[in-house]
């Protein structure tokens, strides 16, 4: 792989990880206000 | 869009912007005289290990906190963190792989630092996993608080184990008795900014991590409450002793 394969590939894990657990946190938040709503 | 909304969304964007500035300034820094267009990793994965350091510290402070106080905010605090920082240090193994396999030819080696940044992983782990044990919110605490306080040991360890031994790892890029490795400003400029970027994300994951945890804490509440309805309306009470 080309020096800037290498850095694509490692920017993509780094955007991709932080994209995807900030996201995972905004599903799990929606999800737990939805329980909450429905049991209240 | 109202005034509650835009408020509530301002970590998300607060990420959003501080990466995209992160990102152009890493893409127009100058490639370096040995390591070329390599050395675009560093703005990501020094950032990332500082973060999970300071992560780790916030967890420390938390659950020591917790110890002494008994209030339940600051163990909530230690969590949060200790979650954001388990994250941020496995993309630093995963950013470090990556930049060992492009720069030494391997993916993994067992070298003092790569070694003990891994233990620390997994005993961060091993913390958000003990506060799985249990639903009772003061002994989930008291068990991960003694942890908490205990695993941040590691951390001036897995810091200067580059110093400290010899290693394949190469030494700190920032803080270190001689001033920063790096002298070309402009790199310098945009590893900072990196910091700072991971510095945001951390702090806005924190905020909506702490909001995660008390609505959690609410749902298991509510769980464990006897007048919640079982089956719902549509289940109807059989009356004991009636006539079939």
């Amino acid at each position: 792989m080309t020096e800037w394969g290498w850095v694509s590939f490692a920017y993509a894990v780094a955007y991709g990880s932080i994209a995807v657990y900030t996201g995972s946190i905004a599903i799990r938040i929606r999800r737990s206000k939805q329980i909450i709503e429905r049991s209240e | 869009m109202n005034v509650q909304t835009r408020i509530r969304r301002w970590p998300w964007v607060a990420i959003v912007l501080a990466i995209t500035v992160a990102f152009v300034l890493s893409m127009v820094s100058p490639k370096d005289d040995v390591q070329g267009e390599l050395v675009r990793i560093m703005y990501i994965h020094v950032p990332a290990a500082w973060l999970a350091y300071v992560a780790f510290f916030v967890t420390f402070l938390g659950s020591l906190t917790y110890l002494l106080t008994k209030n339940l905010k600051w163990d909530r605090i230690a969590a949060a963190s200790a979650e954001i920082g388990v994250f941020f240090t496995g993309l630093t193994l995963a950013l470090g792989m990556i930049w060992g396999k492009s720069t030494w030819g391997v993916w993994w080696t067992w070298d003092a630092r790569l070694t003990l940044t891994a233990i620390m992983f997994f005993v961060y782990l091993g913390y958000l996993a003990l506060r799985r044990t249990t639903d009772d919110p003061i002994s989930r605490a008291s068990r991960a608080s003694v942890l908490g306080v205990l695993g941040a040991v590691q951390i001036p360890i897995v810091h200067f184990s580059v110093v400290w031994w010899r290693t394949l790892h190469q030494p700190p890029s920032l803080v270190r008795p001689d001033g920063p490795a790096i002298q070309e400003s402009l790199m310098l400029v945009a590893l900072i900014v990196g910091v700072l970027a991971f510095t945001v994300v951390y702090v806005s994951a924190m905020v909506k991590r702490i909001e995660l945890i008390h609505l959690e804490d609410r749902r298991i509440e509510i769980e464990h409450s006897i007048d919640r309805p079982v089956a719902g309306d549509s289940v109807v009470v059989p009356e004991l002793g009636a006539k079939t």
